[in-house]
């Protein structure tokens, strides 16, 4: 087990640099999740940790030790791919065993590895077989398996779960999650299914184009997101944004929109006139007979909840409830919104205000 | 059923080719190797006898030598073209400047004539005009002949067969290496092996069915190797290289003996079937039938 510290990494392809000076602080045990679009650096910031990749300038270090020019086996860390990279002419047994059999472990503490990974994957019955005889969700496993023989300082995993189906994801998700309480191992984690890290980090780097744009728990990132970008990027349905200024009614402050539609607001140091970026989660929207009367465009019921997409003017805006909504388009709605939950945005910086 | 007989339509003419061009003409040898023939002799009408020539075979010391220099020469021969083939090829699968005016000029030996290839070499070789008997003299003061020294004339037709088709080896590993997954790759540095056990756990595994269809090319060409060593030395000196090629050439054309030269042709394709079964049985054969 170790820490992990990242410090000002930038990473430049020939001319073009996919990293500005990316640092991430990983606590001995903790379970880091990376998360950002396609193409934000997620999966060649992890292949660095690994040593797949150059560092271009900054340092990584794995506990107190420089690693920038240490080869990826002697990183003592295990990572598993989106693409699991079985050995296609091993089988299960053998894919499992290769880390051990390349460290030259003895072959009787060999075989009592494999034989409690297995277990402990469920792989017991599947140990012959090669892996293209597998599922996608057992390969994943025996990926899983060959990491966690290892015993390594540090679990690296990029996007392990994005080729399973929904409740395959589910399943793995727990079991990962269950893991890491048991060894305790400290783990990077790659997604971009922002659910995934919500449930199972104990710290979430959101990454956008090589830059690292907020560090924190899930919830503080749900509740404080420090500009637009981890506003939109974490929550799902996505926060709502609209554009407007603060403008003053009656002594109380309000926020209205570039189309004319009136918000309430919450205590605010946000000047009146200033151009702003107003967010309001779906969530946080109550549907009732008061507040900001907006016009039916869909109906969504999943059962469980209803999402209703909703406009007013050309201000749109969605609202998720647990209660069951009839509307026709077009109908009028009260959407309530707590002027608690709302975040509000320099428009210009896109910074929390 | 429509598109089964369209199917068989469209292989009819390779199929009346292949029946013509390739059965045929093999029964025709079979049929030969059961007789007593040579139809420029006193008597040249064909005379079965039975399993004659084959039994003669068995005991013919000049035929049995054949198949033991072969035998040497195949297996000096491929091996070099394998290991030198797979470091160019991994080389090939770097960058450096030139690269691709590299690939092009190494791979010309593959399009010259078997033919040629031995009467330049020969002319190299000859003593007091080749230029490399010349050189390895005045250099290291080591005198070759190729038409006194055994040893000399074997040699040289190794390296020159190195030289001739190391490129085909060269092209098909070079296809099978650029064809390779990267992460099992990535995945082996990360799982702890070095540069030697990734060669041996993972690259050559992943290559294997490559390698082996590459071996069976060389090993099928090479057991019939004829012209380069004809032009070289002749088979000699003495029988020294002598292989099995020769050896039926010189059977049926200066001797004309078609029946016995018959016989041997299907012998040595039964030994290079065998040859090439044992090595898709100990190479690829376990792997597949496991995998079932
Ligand atoms: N070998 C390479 N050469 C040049 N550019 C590269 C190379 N590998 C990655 N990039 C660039 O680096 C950036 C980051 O890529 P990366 O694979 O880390 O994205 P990612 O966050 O993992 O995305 P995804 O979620 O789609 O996996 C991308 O803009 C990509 O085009
Ligand atoms: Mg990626």
């Amino acid at each position: 087990m170790a820490s992990v510290t990242i410090k000002d990494i930038t990473k430049r392809y020939g001319s073009v640099q996919v990293m500005h000076g990316v640092s991430v602080d990983i606590e001995d045990g903790e379970f880091v999740v990376l998360v950002g679009p396609s193409g934000c650096g997620k999966s060649t910031l992890l292949r660095m940790l690994a040593g797949l990749e150059q560092i271009s300038g900054g340092t990584i270090s794995i506990g107190d030790r420089v690693v920038n020019d240490v080869l990826p086996k002697e990183r003592d860390i295990a990572m598993v791919f989106q693409s699991y990279a079985l050995y296609p002419h091993k089988t299960v047994y053998d894919n499992i065993a290769f880390p051990l059999k390349m460290a030259k472990r003895p072959k009787h503490e060999v075989e009592e590895k494999v034989t409690k990974a297995a277990e402990v994957l469920d792989l017991g019955k599947y140990l012959k077989r090669y892996p293209k005889e597998l599922s996608g969700g057992q390969r994943q496993r025996v990926a899983m398996g060959r990491a966690i023989v290892r015993d390594p300082q540090v679990f690296l995993f990029d996007e392990p779960l994005s080729n399973l189906d929904a409740k395959l994801r589910v399943t793995m998700r727990l079991e990962i999650k269950e893991l890491h309480q048991r060894l305790g191992t400290t783990i990077v984690y790659v997604t971009h299914d922002q659910i995934e890290a919500m449930t199972m980090a104990d710290k979430i780097v959101v990454m956008r184009d090589g830059r690292v744009e907020q560090v924190g728990s899930p919830l503080d990132l749900y509740d404080h997101p420090d500009n637009v970008f981890v506003a939109g990027f974490i929550g799902s349905p996505s926060m709502n944004f609209l554009h407007g200024k603060i403008a003053t009614h009656g002594g109380q402050k309000h926020f209205v929109s570039d189309n004319g539609l009136a918000l309430p607001l919450p205590a605010t140091t946000a000047a009146e006139g200033e151009v702003v970026t107003y967010g309001i989660r779906p969530e946080h929207i109550a549907i009732g007979d008061g507040g900001v009367k907006m016009n039916v465009v869909v109906i969504e019921p999943t059962g469980s909840e209803t999402q209703v997409f909703a406009r007013s003017g050309n201000d749109l805006m969605d609202a998720l409830v647990k209660e069951r909504i009839t509307a026709r388009p077009g109908s009028e709605l009260g959407f309530i919104i707590d002027p608690a939950n709302v975040h509000l945005f320099d428009r210009k910086t896109e910074k929390r205000i | 059923m429509q598109s089964n007989r369209l199917g068989w339509i469209l292989l009819a003419p390779t199929m009346v080719i292949l029946f013509f061009f390739g059965v045929l003409p093999f029964v025709y040898v079979l049929w030969v190797s059961f007789h007593q023939w040579n139809p420029f002799a006193v008597d040249p009408t064909m005379v079965f006898n039975g399993a004659d020539n084959f039994r003669k075979i068995v005991f013919d010391a000049a035929f049995l030598n054949s198949v033991g220099v072969t035998v040497m020469f195949v297996f000096f021969a491929v091996v070099s073209e394998l290991i030198i083939g797979y470091f160019l090829a991994q080389a090939f699968m770097r960058d450096f400047p030139g690269k691709s005016f590299f690939r092009t000029i190494h791979t010309l030996p593959l399009i010259m004539a078997p033919i040629i290839v031995g009467s330049v070499w020969k002319l190299m070789m000859t003593p007091s005009i080749g230029i490399i008997p010349h050189y390895l003299n005045l250099w290291f003061g080591i005198s070759v002949n190729i038409g006194t020294s055994p040893a000399a004339a074997f040699t040289t037709i190794v390296i020159m067969d190195i030289w001739h088709w190391t490129p085909l080896v060269t092209l098909t590993l070079i296809a099978a290496l650029v064809s390779l997954p990267a992460d099992p790759f990535e995945q082996a540095q990360i799982d702890g092996a070095n540069k030697r056990q990734i060669f041996w756990h993972i690259t050559l595994p992943m290559i294997a069915p490559a390698v082996v269809a590459t071996v069976f090319i060389r090993l099928m060409d090479a057991l019939r190797t004829v012209d380069e060593v004809w032009m070289l030395t002749g088979g000699g000196p003495g029988s020294a290289t002598r292989f099995v090629g020769v050896h039926i050439f010189k059977e049926v054309f200066p001797k004309t003996n078609y029946g016995y030269g018959s016989t041997i042709s299907v012998i040595v394709l039964y030994l290079t079937i065998v040859a090439c079964w044992l090595l898709y049985v100990t190479m690829l054969a376990p792997r597949n039938s496991r995998k079932g």
